[in-house]
């Protein structure tokens, strides 16, 4: 594996994660719960956006590998 | 008319009288309630097996006997709940039999309880060392609650600083087969979300006999067929593996590279995921 599907593959993972926070967040019945989800999803979100800035400059590095 | 027919017809309106009575006097437990109340019930309980019987005695004596004995145990009852005053007479007031971790000799005396008495009484606590209690106090109904002191106190989460999540009961959404819509929508599930998860866990509704979701969700069943194996439900533990996998990944790819720009973005991503991880660990497992 490339570093460039690597980095796609943990990416990847990064939605899967935010995803499945957002349905326990949507499904918890404890405002406490809630909030903490909620706030995890948030981190998520953030590093979701500079891992897809990131899987993009890969794929210009490495472009044979597209 | 016959004798027979007339006590079947007492004992029905009795039994009706005496129903309908109890019900009022409330659901209060024979232990919790002191002597009058006690002898109150007992005494209902004699009249109508005094009268239900003899076809001589005049069942309007019975009725108004039955009504005096409800009445004045009843509004006693509404009364002693309004003021705290009457409630002292009624009910007594406690007495403390240890405080700060000394016996109170005198409180003993008059309460009637010998040392043995107040030993007894901690060792149905599993107290055996009267030295290990702070507090005990002695209830108006003769039951003894103590309170150790606080090293000979349970351990709890609280003690030890683990901090855990919040949990509200849990709801049971399916009986013999069948939803319970109420319990259903008081989790703000619905029958779509129902169905999806049943066929997740590979089984028809049909062949549920109990199926039981917890506050964030997670659907636990009992099949009728027990030959069936149900796994559980994997939906938490698998979301915190994978965010510690992605973790490590990116820890991996900030070692890894040579550019610095990169590594430092891996770097502070990684360090936010690890916060986002010891946010939500306590929710997860």
């Amino acid at each position: 594996m490339t570093v460039g599907s690597q980095v796609k593959t943990c990416y990847a993972s990064i939605k899967n994660i935010e995803a499945s926070l957002q349905i326990l967040e949507n499904k918890a019945q404890h405002a406490e719960a809630q909030k903490a989800y909620k706030e995890a999803k948030e981190i998520m979100k953030d590093i979701k956006g500079d891992l897809g800035k990131q899987v993009i400059y890969l794929t210009q590095e490495e472009p044979q590998y597209k | 008319m016959p004798d027979w027919i007339v006590v079947i017809l007492k004992s029905l309106t009795l039994i009706v009288v005496l129903f309908t009575f109890t019900k009022l006097l409330g659901t209060k437990h024979i232990s919790q309630m002191n002597i009058f109340e006690y002898i109150s019930g007992v005494v209902l309980g004699g009249i109508v097996a005094i009268h239900t019987f003899d076809p001589q005695a005049n069942i309007f004596h019975a009725i108004l006997a039955l009504f005096i004995w409800f009445i004045i145990p009843f509004g006693v009852e509404k009364i002693t709940l309004k003021s705290k005053a009457f409630r002292n007479f009624t009910e007594g007031k406690s007495t403390v039999f240890i405080q700060d971790g000394k016996i109170m000799e005198d409180n003993l005396k008059k309460e009637g309880y010998s040392t043995d008495d107040l030993l007894e009484k901690l060792r149905e606590r599993d107290i055996f060392l009267a030295s290990d209690v702070e507090f005990a106090v002695l209830e108006p109904n003769g039951s003894v609650n103590v309170l150790p002191k606080r090293e000979n106190r349970p351990l709890t989460a609280k003690d030890l600083g683990i901090p855990l999540a919040p949990q509200k009961e849990p709801q049971t959404i399916i009986m013999d087969g069948k939803v319970m819509n109420e319990s259903l929508s008081n989790l703000n599930l619905n029958l779509k979300w129902l169905e999806t998860e049943l066929e997740k866990l590979n089984v028809s509704i049909e062949n549920v006999f109990l199926g039981q979701a917890d506050t964030d969700g997670q659907l636990y069943v009992d099949l009728f067929d027990d030959s069936l194996a149900v796994p559980s439900p994997t939906e938490k533990p698998l979301l915190l593996a994978t965010m510690k996998k992605c973790q490590a990944d990116l820890e991996l790819f900030s070692l890894s590279t040579d550019n610095q720009a990169s590594k430092q973005m891996y770097e502070h991503n990684s360090k936010k995921l690890q916060e986002a991880i010891d946010k939500i660990e306590a929710y997860l497992t």
